[in-house]
């Protein structure tokens, strides 16, 4: 062989190297998960150099690109993933992480490391959801273990539970403290579409309403307003029995009431929605305090690090929003609910896509679930509905609500992923018959 | 299954729906009331901001710096200390004393905050520290003064509270807007502080009171609108009308046998509005009183001012009877009342009050400039002119003949309303009135808390401004 042919196979690999490289890099997930990375990484870099050079800001800077890549570009070659959804998920996630870390600064507090290590974990769960998803098949008998497990989880708070503003929902365990009704949801996701699409009632009813019952008893309303949504919408979409999912949101609405007769916390909260202002001194404190920092920022926000949020009370994870809102601006506040939007929209044609009913149920459910707190959280914020203490998916500081919410990517993820294969697999057999002759080759 | 995916798609719109009725309340919650939450006196965050910018100035109509930063970063306003505690309620105080005075409502210029980026990295690069943008008002710093000196001059007015607003009635432009007492905003001393007659209280826009019968303007409206007959139907004033088991009395017990509307409207006769708002009945008064700004939730772009009422719900025949003679739960604020003589004035046309003239950056680009806009159409121009009659006889002859100024046509209507202050019965004394003379467009509101009848005690104060107006509008 000559040493120019071999020179010009050399230059036509390296072309096709090249040409397989362009592809990758024309990947639009790649594209927008560049643009990510690099938003978040000047970011924390201009944090970290406010003032006070910190480590924390660059370890950060590092880290949270990092992680974003390895969740969104590198996991995805081991299965098949929505990278559009994985996308936006840790966009959220790192977005919470910065609004905490420039939280921090001057503070004291070290929220955006935390919130930084919970991401990863979340990450592993998500992992783990996409597993039990993909790989577990036999549910018969490890539905009813999960749904006496979930049970016996919902009730320990009520056991050894420590109150938290007003609601006793948490337990400590080992130093940690963990929130059983978020890890619950991911049960309950489960054991509704198992049930529900083997159409059979009783067993995800009367799991619901135990739940129910038991957030009811821990005071956690917020929570206990997210399980009944998601339940009742999702017997609508299994069902399509409209009178009775009439009925279902009658009995909420007439749940709704008795709870404002009857406690007067409740009262309080629709007092304060009515006008936080009569009691700025008390009570509307919190929802006045947001409002103010929300119109503060103005249309493009004060700048990221800048402002007062910490004069809002729980400014890290009920009204995170407007924290966002206050630095970015109401612009971005409004791209965020659109990224939210988008989720749904994924999450949707994931479970329109599947081919089993439980999947499809399930993904669904999980899309709603978030859809509904997202929209508890912020309505609330933004004084359209009574503030209730629910956390904003992905961003609020907290590890349990950031691994559950990951949790229920996973699933979406898992069912995604088993379409994916469910395709592959369709096409695999057409090609072996289109071998075999015993179909025509398709039309290119 | 098909079923199944139809339904999500349901679920989907639904839950989308709602995020989206979210994020669109909140466009809509801060584009109206953004302003108003931040320059609330609560609100730290421009407390802090002032510290890294030195706000801009602020020059009245004349050209008359009212209020500018020195060069140790001080907030300091005029030297003379009558001229600087006849604006501070307009203006606000540098502590936030204030409600939504020019100085917080107007932040986001005065502290630069509408700076573009560019502009902000030039100060940056030349060293220079960030400057907020020169606001320009309406108001007349020396009407202001003047009017501060007619209540401590007068007898029936020293020491009372009080308030008076002055626009423009063709334009909208407030010229005056004092509520009294007044405070030097560069000694707050704790008398004023911890004063009973709350100095803090910026009563001009902020305290709603029974505008009594400066109301009957309202009420004669709504007569000529609902009424074919209003303007010669014969009512019988015996003094005491009775209605359910209590009576209507008129003030002073007066007798004014059978009257007419115009007469009525003349002598202010509580008797004659009282049985025509049972005539008419509550919901076409109310319409009317709504027609005129009443129960509506004002957003205006430089002012807040607190929502006048008209009571929505059901009630008696006595409080009905009342309510046609401006008492049982109707309250206005002094701007308020003013606006309304005003839209008479303008051919039923109710202008937006306004009073920023102009923005100005520092490097001299005028990013905002007056526009005047019509807030609503009150009345129809042919009920306008019949009460613009009725306000011209009530000075020429009847109850405010104390407002009347050589050379001027004058209109106005004078109010004695029945109020509460401190557990004790008092008379709120009001007048509102216009100067029909286009060289001088010019509608006053006066009211004296607690200080007797309208008639002899604002009407007065009213006819000094008038006389003021007339010497001085020139300049305008």
């Amino acid at each position: 062989m000559s040493k120019r042919s071999r020179r010009a196979e050399m230059q036509a690999a390296r072309r096709a190297r090249a040409r397989a490289d362009r592809e990758r890099r024309r990947d639009p997930a790649r594209a927008l998960v560049s643009a990510m990375m690099l938003f978040y990484f000047s970011a924390f870099l201009l944090i970290a150099l406010q003032g006070e050079i910190q480590w924390q800001g660059f370890a950060l800077a590092a880290a949270v690109p990092m992680m974003i890549y390895i969740a969104t570009l590198w996991l995805p070659r081991f299965f098949p993933a929505d990278k559009l959804l994985l996308a936006i998920a840790n966009f959220l996630c790192a977005l919470g992480v910065l609004v905490l870390y420039s939280t921090d600064r001057g503070a004291g507090t070290s929220r955006g490391m935390q919130q930084a290590m919970y991401y990863g974990i979340g990450i592993i769960a998500m992992l783990v959801c996409i597993m039990i998803v993909r790989y577990i098949r036999r549910w018969k008998f490890l539905m009813k273990v999960v749904m006496m497990g979930a049970a016996a989880l919902m009730v320990l708070p009520l056991a050894i539970g420590t109150e938290q503003n007003g609601a006793t929902n948490w337990i400590v365990i080992g130093g940690t403290s963990l929130q059983p009704s978020e890890v619950v949801k991911i049960a309950l996701l489960l054991i509704l579409g198992w049930y529900m699409s083997r159409h059979q009632f009783w067993p995800w009813f009367l799991f619901a309403g135990f739940s129910l019952l038991v957030l009811m008893l821990q005071k956690d309303l917020g929570t206990a307003l997210i399980y009944y949504i998601t339940t009742l919408l999702l017997f609508y979409a299994s069902t399509g029995n409209l009178p009775l999912t009439g009925l279902g949101v009658i009995g909420g609405c007439g749940a709704a009431v008795v709870g404002y007769k009857m406690f007067a916390h409740v009262k309080k909260r629709v007092a304060i929605w009515r006008n936080p202002w009569i009691y700025y001194e008390t009570s509307g404190y919190q929802i006045a305090q947001t409002l103010m920092a929300i119109a503060s920022g103005g249309l493009f926000g004060v700048g990221l690090g800048l402002g007062a949020p910490r004069v809002i009370p729980v400014y890290f994870t009920d009204c995170i929003f407007a924290v966002i809102c206050e630095q970015f601006g109401v612009i971005f506040g409004i791209l965020v609910l659109a990224m939210y939007v988008i989720l749904i929209l994924r999450g949707t044609f994931i479970a329109q896509s599947s081919r089993h009913s439980f999947h499809a149920i399930m993904a669904m459910g999980a899309t709603v679930m978030l859809g509904v707190q997202t929209f508890i959280i912020i309505g609330g914020v933004l004084k359209m509905i009574p503030l209730t203490g629910v956390t904003m998916p992905f961003v609020s500081y907290g590890g349990t609500s950031l691994v559950s919410c990951m949790g229920l990517i996973g699933l979406i993820q898992g069912v995604a992923s088993v379409n994916q294969d469910d395709l592959t697999y369709d096409y695999e057999i057409s090609r072996s018959l289109q071998e075999e002759m015993l179909l025509p080759e398709a039309d290119r | 299954m098909k079923q199944l995916k139809l339904r999500f798609r349901v679920l989907t719109l639904l839950v989308i729906g709602l995020l989206f009725v979210a994020g669109a309340y909140g466009v809509y919650s801060v584009s109206a009331y953004g302003n108003r939450w931040v320059s609330s006196t609560r609100n730290t965050r421009y407390r802090s901001a002032k510290r890294s910018v030195s706000p801009g100035d602020i020059i009245d109509r004349n050209g008359v710096t009212v209020a500018t930063t020195d060069e140790n970063g001080q907030r300091v306003y005029q030297s003379n200390i009558l001229s600087r505690s006849s604006l501070v309620h307009l203006l606000g105080d540098d502590e936030g004393n204030i409600a939504n005075g020019v100085e917080s409502f107007q932040a986001n210029y005065l502290l630069g905050f509408e700076t573009s980026l560019t502009e902000r990295v030039n100060a940056f690069l030349k060293g220079e520290t960030r400057k907020g943008d020169s606001i320009a008002i309406t108001a007349d710093s020396k009407l202001h003064t003047e009017i501060v000196q007619i209540f401590r001059n007068t007898s029936n007015t020293k020491g009372k509270c009080g308030a008076v607003a002055v626009m423009n009635y063709k334009t909208g432009e407030v010229l005056a807007l004092v509520s009294l007492p007044v405070y030097d905003p560069q000694n707050i001393t704790a008398t004023i502080k911890n004063s009973t007659q709350h100095p803090f209280w910026n009563r001009a826009v902020q305290s709603t009171l029974p505008p009594g019968s400066t109301f009957k303007i309202i009420t004669a409206v709504a007569m000529l609108e609902n009424m074919a007959d209003a303007q010669t139907h014969v009512f019988n004033c015996t003094g005491a009308t009775q209605v359910m088991d209590q009576v209507i009395t008129d003030y002073g017990n007066d007798q004014h046998g059978e009257i007419t509307l115009e007469k009525a409207f003349r002598l202010s006769c509580n008797n004659c509005f009282a049985q025509a708002a049972l005539l008419m009945g509550d919901s076409a008064l109310r319409k009317t009183a709504e027609n005129f700004g009443f129960n509506d939730n004002f957003l205006f772009r430089d002012l807040v001012v607190e929502n006048s009422s008209y009571p929505t719900k059901d009630r008696n025949n006595f409080e009905i009877a009342w309510s046609g003679a401006g008492q049982s739960k109707v309250a206005a604020t002094p701007l308020h009342l003013c606006m309304i003589s005003a839209a008479i004035a303008n051919d039923g046309v109710m202008m937006e009050p306004r009073l920023l003239s102009r923005v100005q950056s520092p490097a001299g680009v005028v990013r905002l400039r007056y526009s005047q806009k019509a807030y609503r159409t009150a009345c129809s121009p042919e009920t306008a002119k019949i009460i613009d009659g009725y306000m011209k006889t009530v000075v020429k002859s009847g109850t405010g003949t104390r407002a009347k100024v050589d050379g001027l046509t004058i209109a106005g209507k004078t109010g004695s309303a029945e109020g509460s202050a401190n557990g004790l019965d008092v008379t709120h004394a009001w007048f509102t009135g216009y100067i029909d003379d286009d060289r001088y467009p010019y509608a006053v509101s006066v009211l004296v808390e607690a200080g007797g009848t309208g008639g002899s005690v604002a009407a007065p104060v009213a006819q000094k401004i008038f006389e003021y107006l007339r010497d001085n509008a020139a300049v305008y």
